[in-house]
This record gives structure tokens, C-alpha cells and sequence, in this order.
């Protein structure tokens, strides 16, 4: 089994600093968050500009040229509603470290992201929702069926289609998480890959709880077969249990070292 | 039904690593296959023949490989005579007579050895130490220093002495580093983590991931070599990715097959096949394991070996 893939969630329009340098296209916040999380050991790293509507496209690439000259090649998810600043932003991406990720494609009117990542090439995120949280597994299944239908449609290769079962938050919805967890236990079974904004299930707890709650679920989600998870890196606690994690599954080999690699 | 072929392919492979300088080098690793497994992707590099000869000259030495040198050679001879063997790729000094539990040279003593062997010939040159960790840490870094500019390979570092060691051949004196761990994969792989964290370059280093005689625990040495190129190239493990050399003469001289004489042993026919028989099975196993290169000592072992490295390429 291929190790666990880390997507870092750092680079994001709702971090008011990053918003700022995207906007007036400052290279030097957006490289300093980068280096953090790549340090701290992520795969990925998640290049949110938000709706950018406006100049969605300039911005998308500005951020892919930006971070794969700096740290050679980083893989990226592209991460906006904006589906030609998505595209602008594969044109100008080099796939030398891995393929461009698409995030995100959903069951309902973001499914064109599907198309998207088929004409390109590219992995994409997909949902296992329309619009609201799937009620039960059943819908969360019967999206993903049709995602991963339309996917290979396209000619996509199942394995480019990484299913979210969308994590879910325990202040609220305590009663849904073995459910989320079933869900990949599913995916994994069907032998898809899978990923999601695992820290949604801490929002709203006080901070020093966070890393534990997230620490907790990573681990869980990974026995039941998650491969990958969209996360904050420099959540030192988290990344230990995910390196933890791959050594019990046998995803890296031991050594006493483990925890610097 | 037609055969369909479907070649096993990683994105991963095994650095290459070249001994020695000038105009005489050899390469070993660079595949991205399992051993022998040329049908998945072309072979970057064959496996290597290392011919070994020790400080200690021919003392204790098995009669034929007396004869094949001659019993009044200096070592500069004997390893003029071990670089012309066929299939030999390189010469392997072992400094065993520096172990302090045995003959206990001075380094002094050993490092002239060891100049008289690197004067004598240009061809790739291995120096293995006396395997005292002590020793070890205070005689690699001279041999290191004294060998500056033939990128040679310092066999026998290991987690004792890693530091010592690491940082005279792969830092100061830009040798190659070899890691010796004794059939402890998670052991090989902490000691490449390690020696790179000392600022070691990844790509000068080779592992000795431990060896045995077939028969003697050797089961444990196929899968650890199995385990690690399983590692290196499946789950592109790159603290994994050193291709890996193997000392076998020193495995499989020492065993009873290997040295009961035939005056004990009538039954087991001629001391010097089962010698030669033992080293022979011991490396092509260690070779269809996955060692890049192996060490052996009788030059009829050196040329079977060497002709069936080239027969499967």
C-alpha cells in the first residue's frame, strides 16, 4: 500500500493574511506558508483563492508558477468554484511530482469538475453530496456510484477519483460519524481511493482539543482505509499519528527515525 | 489463449552508486526491477563481482587460493594477481588483521597495507574494516584520508560507530559510505536515515544488509533483501534506495563444509569444491535476493559467478 497522502490547507482565502498576498500578489506570506507545511512533512498543498471571480484566472496561475518554482514542482490542488482559473491554473502546471488535483467535483452542480479533470488529466475531489449532507449512506454510495460512473465515462482511471464522504462536525452531528467512517470503509472496499477536510469534525472546540479530536478520527479513518486527508500539517500531533499509522499498515517500513522522514 | 505480458513497472529505483575514478569505474544499481527481472525493464547496471584479499595475506588462507597467488607474494602482488582474476569488477581489501580481539595490527601498520594495495592497482577498490567498532571508528577515517581521490568504498560502518566514520568518508574525504547492519531491516534503514541526517549525500551510500552462508540462517537474509527492494521500489522508499553489497567469502570459508578437511570428512569429497560450492550458492542466492554486488574470495568463484550474472542479463 501507498503511504498516506497529507494535503496542506494552510494556503486558503479564509486565512486573512493569505487573502491579502493573493490579492496584491505577495509572494513572500504565500512562500512562508508553503515552506511551513512542506517542512512539516505534507504531499500536497491545497491553493484555495476562494470564488475569484474576477481574476480567478491571473491568480490561479500566478499561485502554481509561484510555488512550483519555489519548491520544485510541489503537486498542487487547485481549490476554487472558479472552473476556468482551474484550468488556467493546469496550464501552466508542471506534473513532474504528480498530478494536479481538482478540488472539488460533487454529485450536484459541481459534477462538470468531473469533465474538468478527465479532459486534463488531472485527480479530482469528489464530493459524495448534492448540495446538502447525504442523509445516510445509501445516498452517500448512490453519488459516488454516479461520480465515479461519469469519471470513467470520461476515460478517467477510477483510481484519479478521490471520494470525500465529507467529514462531518461532532458539535452538532455526534451521532454521524461512525457513519462518515463506514463510508470509507465502503470506498475502500470498492478499492477507490478516498480523502476530505478531516478537522471539520473538530470545528468550534477549543483549540488544544482540536489536534487530539483530529488525531483520534485520522486514525480510525485509516483503519478503515482513508488514503489520503486534507489537513493541517503543522498539527504536529496529527502528523505523528498518520506516520504512526502508515508503519502499523505497513505503508512504510520502520526505522527509530520514522517520525523525521 | 495469446500470452499477455504485463511487465511490473515502479517509479521508483535504485541509486547508482560508482566506485573508484579515472578511467576505471563500475556502477552499481540504477535498476528498476527485481533482480535478474530484465523482462519488466531494461538493466541499468549488472550486478558487480568483488574479489577479496585481506591484510593478513594469505595466512589462514584456503590451500588453493594459496597456490592460485603463490605462497611468497607481498600484497602489492596479490592484488596486482586478484585485479586480473576474470569477472572481478573490483578488488575488496579486508583489514580483518586490525581486530584488537585477533591479530591487532596498529593503524599505522594497516594503513601501509593499505597504500601498498591502492599503489599496486587502478582498478575500483572496497576497504573493509577489521569489524571492531572501536577500531573501526579510529582506522576508516585514515583510510579515508589516505585514499583521497579514488572514491572508494568504506565498508563497515555501522550505528556504533556512524559518526566517526560517516563523516570522514562521506564528508571529509568524499568516499563512499557503506552501511553495515547485521539482517535488521528496520536497522538498514535507520543507518541510511541517520548517515544522511549527518549530511551524508543519499546517493554515496551503499548498504550491507547482513549476509550468511546458505544453511545458516539464511532464510532471514533472503527476506530482508527481498523486504527492502520490495520497499525501495514499490513504496519509493528513498532511505531505502542504496543498492546493497554483499560480503560472502567471509560467510562462507569459515563454515564446516567449507573447511572440514577430508581426512574428517571422506564422505564430502575434495575440501577445495566444497569450498569453492559454498560460495558460489551463497552468492547467487544473495544475487536472485537482491544484492548488487557481492564479495568473494576463490577466482574460480569469482568467474562461475560473474559468467551467470552475465548468462541472465
Amino acid at each position: 500500500m501507498a503511504k498516506f497522502i497529507t494535503i496542506g490547507e494552510r494556503l486558503s482565502t479564509t486565512a486573512p493574511a493569505v487573502n491579502k498576498a493573493f490579492t496584491e500578489r505577495d509572494p513572500e506570506p504565500i512562500i512562508k506558508r508553503a515552506k511551513q507545511q512542506l517542512d512539516a512533512g505534507a504531499t500536497y498543498l491545497d491553493v484555495n483563492i476562494g470564488p475569484a471571480e474576477n481574476d480567478g484566472e491571473d491568480l490561479m496561475k500566478w499561485a502554481v508558477q509561484l510555488l512550483q518554482s519555489e519548491f520544485d514542482n510541489v503537486p498542487l490542488a487547485l481549490d476554487t468554484t472558479n472552473m476556468k482559473a482551474i484550468e488556467a491554473g493546469i496550464s501552466v502546471y508542471n506534473r513532474a511530482k504528480g498530478k494536479p488535483i481538482v478540488n472539488s467535483a460533487d454529485a450536484g452542480d459541481r459534477i462538470g469538475n468531473i469533465d474538468l479533470a478527465a479532459a486534463n488529466d488531472a485527480i479530482v475531489i469528489a464530493l459524495c453530496s448534492s448540495g446538502m449532507v447525504a442523509a445516510d449512506n445509501d445516498e452517500r454510495m448512490m453519488h459516488c456510484q454516479n461520480m465515479l460512473e461519469r469519471g470513467m465515462m470520461a476515460g478517467m482511471d477510477p483510481s484519479d477519483l478521490w471520494f470525500d464522504p465529507l467529514f462531518l462536525v461532532v458539535k452538532g452531528m455526534q451521532d454521524k460519524q461512525m457513519e462518515v467512517l463506514e463510508a470509507i470503509k465502503m470506498f475502500s472496499d470498492m478499492g477507490l481511493n478516498s480523502t476530505g477536510g478531516l478537522s471539520n469534525n473538530s470545528n468550534g472546540m477549543p483549540k488544544h482539543i482540536r489536534p487530539i479530536m483530529d488525531s483520534a478520527l485520522v486514525a480510525m479513518a485509516m483503519m478503515n482505509g482513508l488514503t489520503s486527508a486534507i489537513v493541517n500539517p503543522n498539527d504536529l500531533r496529527l502528523m505523528e499519528t498518520i506516520k504512526s499509522c502508515d508503519v502499523f499498515k505497513g505503508n512504510t517500513l520502520y526505522a527509530d527515525s520514522y517520525l523525521e522522514l | 489463449m495469446p500470452f499477455n505480458q504485463k511487465p511490473q513497472k515502479f517509479n521508483a529505483k535504485i541509486n547508482t552508486v560508482t566506485i573508484g575514478s579515472g578511467d576505471k569505474t563500475v556502477s552499481i544499481g540504477g535498476n528498476s526491477t527485481f533482480p535478474f527481472y530484465s523482462f519488466d525493464a531494461p538493466t541499468e547496471n549488472t550486478a558487480k563481482v568483488g574479489i577479496e584479499i585481506s591484510d593478513m595475506g594469505l595466512e589462514g588462507m584456503p590451500e588453493s587460493i594459496k597456490a592460485f597467488y603463490g605462497e611468497a607474494a607481498s600484497m602489492a602482488d596479490i592484488a596486482k594477481k586478484a585485479a586480473t582474476v576474470e569477472g572481478a569488477d573490483f578488488v575488496v581489501l579486508s583489514l580483518e588483521g586490525g581486530d584488537p580481539n585477533g591479530t591487532n595490527k596498529s593503524v599505522e601498520e594497516l594503513l601501509a597495507v593499505v597504500k601498498e594495495v591502492a599503489d599496486a592497482i587502478d582498478c575500483p577498490l572496497v576497504v573493509e574494516g577489521c569489524k571492531n567498532v572501536e577500531k573501526d571508528a579510529e582506522l576508516l577515517p585514515k583510510v579515508a584520508e589516505a585514499l583521497q581521490g579514488r572514491n572508494v568504498l568504506l565498508m563497515s560502518e555501522k550505528e556504533e560507530n556512524y559518526k566517526a566514520i560517516g563523516a570522514a568518508a562521506g564528508l571529509a574525504y568524499d568516499q563512499l559510505v557503506g552501511a553495515e547492519s547485521a539482517v535488521d531491516i528496520n536497522l538498514a534503514k535507520q543507518l541510511n536515515v541517520i548517515t544522511t541526517q549527518l549530511g551524508v549525500n543519499a546517493q554515496k551510500i551503499v548498504m550491507n544488509v547482513g549476509s550468511a552462508a546458505v544453511g545458516y540462517g539464511y532464510e532471514y537474509v533472503v527476506s530482508t533483501m527481498d523486504r527492502i527492494k520490495a520497499a525501495a521500489l514499490g513504496q519509493s522508499d528513498n532511505m531505502l534506495q542504496m543498492p546493497i553489497i554483499t560480503p560472502v567469502a567471509s560467510e562462507t570459508w569459515g563454515v564446516k563444509e567449507a573447511s572440514a578437511s577430508e581426512a574428517d570428512m571422506p564422505e564430502w569429497g575434495s575440501v577445495e569444491e566444497r569450498g569453492i560450492d559454498m560460495e558460489i550458492m551463497t552468492a547467487a542466492a544473495d544475487l536472485a535476493a537482491g544484492s548488487d554486488a557481492v564479495i568473494l574470495r576463490h577466482p574460480e568463484s569469482v568467474k562461475t559467478i560473474s559468467a551467470m550474472i552475465k548468462a541472465l542479463a
